[in-house]
């Protein structure tokens, strides 16, 4: 069972399901980062990014490309959009209150959709050609998978660079760091918020669409769990630090498919329950996350 | 340069600042003096507009700024070099320094000034690329007033600049502010060390919950019985 080409294909699909949890986590944690907010209307915006993909699949003459490009672009608007009506208005209140407020904005965005295009899933199917599987030396893997994983390291490359060399990147790192320290810097903060809105929603929006097509459906309620996972993805690399998230979504996503690829049959059905209790293992250890501040530092 | 009249600042139910009033003039080295929660930090803090400000009014080089959000401030010429430091810890030296220059938009100007805070404090030049976090106490002083300076401030605020730091560190400091004060900036100096802060300034307010209890030029207080005795412990 535990061939050479059985583990490649292990890997293959660890790294393939961690690209989308580490591209759903960057935005979760940027915005952890700045603002302590856990945003649960987070993977509804990758819910609309997937339905916005479909929109534009379907309208058969669209090119490829676009049908992801767009709706990255768009998500990161409506990102901003949440972010001025819904959380700007409460600057400054407790984080339980910002919490609540983005349960709510998660119910109202899920809710419309069912409104508008009902709850009945829809099939996402993309042109034949991306679905096709290659074999290279026994281990398959289709078109989608090679774009899921080129894409998601393009993605987070660019932001990494972005981040670490810009001059507002700079200044989302210090204001993720210290708030008020940045604020006497003479960085203004709601500029900088609304950047991260902006980028973590457009990479939330293209993993909606990369995660549409691998399981070829999308239905409002679909960015639940990839939301939640993520978040929980964030914090075991350490929330507010990006290489933490990407860090944490590809454990996750490992952590995932290892338990279900090697553990004997009948308890992969509880791949959750083992999944979890190794990462409680880890914050156990680790409580900050692997990459993520000590107390000490955050003061 | 900056006036402060009547400033209230109120945490919740808590006025941390009552009623102060307060000048600093051009080119003056003025300090403020006082026990914890005297209110020199509130007082600082709501200069650069990071406190809540209750009642009264800040004028900043002739206009009035209590309303505006920081960002705006220091883009009036205000730097503010926190208590505790503040550096980014996970950030390098440099890049705590390129930040202080964070509104700045003459890159020339900015290397010039890169430049001169390195000659200040060389230790920051050998430790450039470093995370600031890996610094020592002493010389993350040093990068913070560096960084300040990286605006090229009309008012550099200090909050307790020699707070935790070994004496000779302490004098280290004490001469570079003294430096520039004699290039002739501005300086808000608030320190708990009141005999070093009054063998340097110009003038001095003298802080007591909340509220301004004495004011006037700094050789005078310092001979002032009252000062000597709650300030000097003499």
């Amino acid at each position: 069972m535990f061939t050479p080409t059985y583990v490649a294909q292990q890997i293959i699909n660890g790294v393939n399901l961690g690209s989308m949890y580490a591209l759903i986590a960057i935005g979760l944690t940027m915005v952890y980062g700045l603002l302590r907010l856990i945003n649960f209307a987070h993977g509804d915006l990758l819910m609309l990014g997937a339905y916005l993909g479909l929109l534009l699949v379907s309208a058969a003459f669209t090119p490829l490309i676009l049908t992801l490009f767009i709706p990255m672009l768009a998500i990161g608007f409506v990102g901003i959009l949440v972010e001025r009506l819904a959380y700007r208005p409460l600057r400054g209140a407790p984080e339980v209150t910002m919490l609540i407020t983005s349960l709510a904005v998660s119910s109202i965005i899920e809710n419309s959709m069912v409104m508008t295009v009902t709850a009945q899933p829809r099939a996402f199917n993309l042109p034949a050609g991306v679905n096709q599987l290659h074999t290279v030396a026994g281990v398959s893997f289709s078109t989608l998978d090679a774009l899921t994983v080129g894409l998601s390291v393009a993605l987070m490359a660019a932001l990494t660079l972005y981040v670490r060399n810009t001059r507002t990147g700079i200044a989302m790192r210090a204001a993720a760091e210290n708030l008020r320290a940045a604020r006497l810097m003479g960085i203004d903060i709601n500029r900088v918020v609304m950047v991260a809105f902006f980028l973590g929603s457009m990479l939330a929006a293209a993993a909606g669409w990369l995660w549409a097509a691998k399981y070829s459906t999308v239905e409002p309620f679909m960015g639940f769990l990839p939301g939640l996972k993520a978040f929980v993805a964030a914090v075991i690399g350490g929330i507010g630090v990006i290489p933490g998230a990407v860090l944490g979504g590809y454990l996750l996503g490992f952590a995932e498919i290892f338990f279900v690829g090697f553990l004997p049959p009948a308890y992969s059905g509880y791949r959750d329950a083992f999944v979890f209790a190794l990462l409680l293992l880890i914050l156990l250890i680790r409580p900050n996350g692997i990459l993520g501040a000590s107390t000490e530092e955050r003061a | 340069m900056v006036r402060v009249e009547d400033l209230t600042v109120a945490y919740g139910g808590i006025e941390a600042v009552r009623g102060v009033s307060l000048e600093v003039g051009e080119g003056e080295l003025v300090t403020l003096i006082g026990n914890n929660g005297a209110g020199k930090t509130s007082t600082l803090m709501a200069i650069s507009g990071v406190a809540p400000i209750r009642s009264g009014r800040i004028v900043i080089g002739g206009e009035e700024t209590t309303k505006l959000p920081p960002h705006a401030i220091v883009a009036r010429g205000v730097a503010h070099c926190p208590e505790g430091r503040l550096v980014f810890g996970r950030l390098t030296v440099q890049e705590n320094l390129r930040l202080g220059a964070y509104q700045r938009k003459d890159s020339a100007g900015v290397r010039q000034d890169l430049d001169r805070v390195y000659a200040l404090f060389p230790r920051l030049l050998e430790r450039r690329a470093q995370l600031a976090g890996t610094l020592s106490g002493g010389e993350q002083q040093m990068l913070a007033i560096g960084r300040a300076l990286m605006s090229r401030p009309r008012l550099l605020m200090l909050d307790e600049p020699s707070l935790g730091l070994a004496p000779l560190i302490v004098q280290r400091i004490f001469s570079v502010i003294r430096q520039l004060h004699e290039e002739g900036v501005t300086i808000l100096l608030v320190e708990q060390n009141a005999h070093l802060a009054l063998t340097i300034a110009d003038r001095a307010y003298v802080l007591e919950t909340g509220e301004v209890r004495l004011a006037g030029p700094a050789k005078q207080l310092i001979d002032n019985p009252e000062v000597r005795r709650a300030y000097l412990s003499q």
